[in-house]
């Protein structure tokens, strides 16, 4: 099984960022990656696709992904960026082109994916959030790059739209390695194989929904929290 | 397809139109005999008489159609920058001028019309060039280029040069009115050599935006585009490269003419959309056309006299902003 090995440390001049974050993940999970805003967990993804350039190794099965330039790159990994309403008016259709290794099948697969094909021709300037965020998704998966990296896919989006669209994730996994920033905690509970916390720019804990205790959430988050399990799932309830 | 090829018709029909009309009225048809025959010649088997008379013939392929020719290409180079800069900045208010090019070549005229007059092209060009340069160093972060303070830096150089060049305007006094004239953007007595000068340069340019579509499509979502595949880095230097190549020889031949870089892109999104594939040769083929048109009313509005082509690119293009940025305050028209 393909895997990708991290071990990174990134700052923005004096102020450390992220300090050894190091974790490893298989093809075939979805890992969530949690935390309290300011964390690094954003910056940790903007690492791992490129757009920043940390200090340490980014290894996907023995290749060093931070040696190859960008178009090499997106063949093993994507990213899909926080949603927010585009400015071009772009139809969906030349929206999900966009990628490197994009055809016209992977596009036609990828709309039927999220259930966006029969607007194919509409602007990604109509749809709502959770729309251009399926558009988005739709757009990394046409490219066909291994891990998929989203920056909270289901922020700002309504019940409806966040269950679609962490089914749709669960359903890629089995071809994919994906990997989501997720600041709702329940949502990452229910649909993740793996967590990882970060606090301070470090890994705080690192394990399945199942192994989370409240007291790990307290000590990062500042909150009271309980942990119950309801027909199978763990859920977070904040203890006010 | 079809829209596009429609705009190359509209180009041919205003370019030979453009050169009919002037003070001396030319039938349409003695234009094209004009050009065909001056075409010949250039090409070395043209001995026959044009069939026109010379004194037309010398109208047309010595003064009207050199000068209607560079119109159309600075409109056209302008233009394909407009739409570049514009992708680079991820702005569809940006303008091909905001690199400190248009601030750089007036310093360079200004000083060329006090101590060098005839080579206030040149002049023009190697300070366009050198100011873009200058902006391009002072932006640059760890080998990176920030947009925003790419923008910001071309601003603050715009202030800087103006200063300079109302300094030097100040103390030119006489010496500075042709400088003046050419600020303010013109075509007059514009040469065969400037023609094939800007020829190179908007071809060479334009080839190489057209070629990059998908590349100028991903700049617009910024950094975010290296997980498409899109090396941010490499192409944004390239684009600046390139605008800077399209816009200086551009200006170096006739001086800054403002809006048509800026409204051309614009206008042309609203029709055909935000996709470079389209909208670049359409933005091209407009601007190309508009300039031909600013350029002739330039030369009839107040015959025999002529207005500086770039008031009238301001008079009507100020106010077709507007009326577009009150469309879009709206929500009416999207980028």
């Amino acid at each position: 099984m393909r895997e990708l090995s991290v071990m990174v440390s990134f700052s923005y001049g004096e102020k450390k960022v992220l300090e050894n974050v190091s974790f490893s993940a298989k093809k075939g999970e979805l890992l969530s990656i949690i935390g309290p805003n300011g964390a690094g967990k954003s910056t940790l993804l903007k690492c791992m696709v490129g757009i920043l350039k940390p200090k340490g190794r980014i290894e996907f099965d023995s290749i060093n992904l931070m040696d190859l330039k960008p178009k090499d790159r997106a063949k093993f990994i994507t990213y899909v960026p926080q949603s927010s309403v585009s400015e071009f008016a772009f139809t969906i259709q030349e929206f999900v082109e966009m990628g490197a290794y994009t055809t016209r099948g992977d596009v036609e697969r990828a709309l039927r994916k999220v259930n966006l094909w029969n607007r194919r021709r509409e602007l990604v300037t109509n749809l709502s959030g959770g729309e251009y965020q399926l558009a988005l998704i739709a757009r990394a998966l046409a490219q066909g790059s291994e891990i998929i990296l989203l920056d909270e896919p289901t922020s700002n989006l309504d019940i409806n739209h966040s269950l679609k669209i962490m089914e749709i994730l669960s359903e890629l996994k089995g071809e994919k390695l994906i990997i989501a920033v997720m600041h709702d905690l329940n949502l990452a509970l229910r649909y993740s194989d793996r967590l990882i916390l970060l606090s301070k720019g470090r890994i705080e804990w690192e394990g399945s929904s199942n192994e989370l205790k409240p007291e790990i959430l307290e000590k990062v988050y500042h909150v009271k929290a309980k942990i119950v399990e309801i027909e199978g799932n763990s859920l977070v309830l904040a203890d006010i | 397809m079809k829209r596009i090829l429609a705009l190359c018709i509209i180009s041919a029909f205003l370019i030979i139109s453009a050169v009919s009309i002037g003070s001396v009225s030319v039938p349409l048809i003695k234009v094209l005999q004009s050009i065909i025959y001056g075409i010949k010649m250039n090409l070395g088997f043209g001995a026959k008489s044009p069939g026109t008379g010379d004194t037309y013939f010398t109208i047309i392929w010595d003064i009207r159609f050199p000068r209607v020719l560079l119109a159309y290409l600075v409109g056209f180079s302008l233009a394909s920058a407009g739409t570049a800069s514009q992708a680079l900045f991820k702005n569809p208010l940006a303008d091909p001028y905001i690199l400190g090019i248009s601030g750089g070549a007036s310093v360079g005229a200004a000083l060329a019309a006090i101590y060098f007059p005839k080579y206030m092209g040149m002049f023009a060009l190697i300070f366009a060039l050198a100011s873009v340069y200058v902006v391009y160093t002072i932006s640059k972060v760890d080998g990176h280029i920030p947009v925003d303070t790419l923008l910001l830096a071309g601003i603050a150089f715009g202030f800087f040069s103006s200063a300079i060049t109302s300094y030097l305007v100040y103390v030119g006094r006489e010496k500075i009115h042709n400088a003046i004239f050419w600020l303010m953007g013109t075509f007059n007595g514009a040469l065969w050599t400037d023609v094939k000068l800007v020829f190179l340069s908007s071809f060479t340019g334009f080839l190489f935006l057209i070629l990059r579509w998908k590349e100028l499509n991903l700049l617009l979502f910024g950094e975010e585009s290296i997980a498409l595949g899109l090396d941010v880095s490499f192409y944004r230097k390239a684009i600046i490269f390139v605008i800077s190549l399209l816009t200086a020889f551009a200006v170096s031949t006739s001086g800054i003419i403002g809006f048509v870089g800026l409204i051309s892109p614009h206008a042309m999104r609203i029709i055909f959309g935000p996709n470079h594939k389209r909208l670049l040769p359409a933005s091209a083929l407009f601007g190309g056309s508009l300039m031909v048109m600013a350029d002739l009313f330039a030369r009839i509005l107040i015959k025999p006299q002529e207005i500086p082509v770039g008031i009238v690119t301001a008079v009507f293009g100020a106010p077709f902003f507007i009326y577009l940025l009150t469309k879009r305050k709206r929500g009416e028209i999207y980028a």
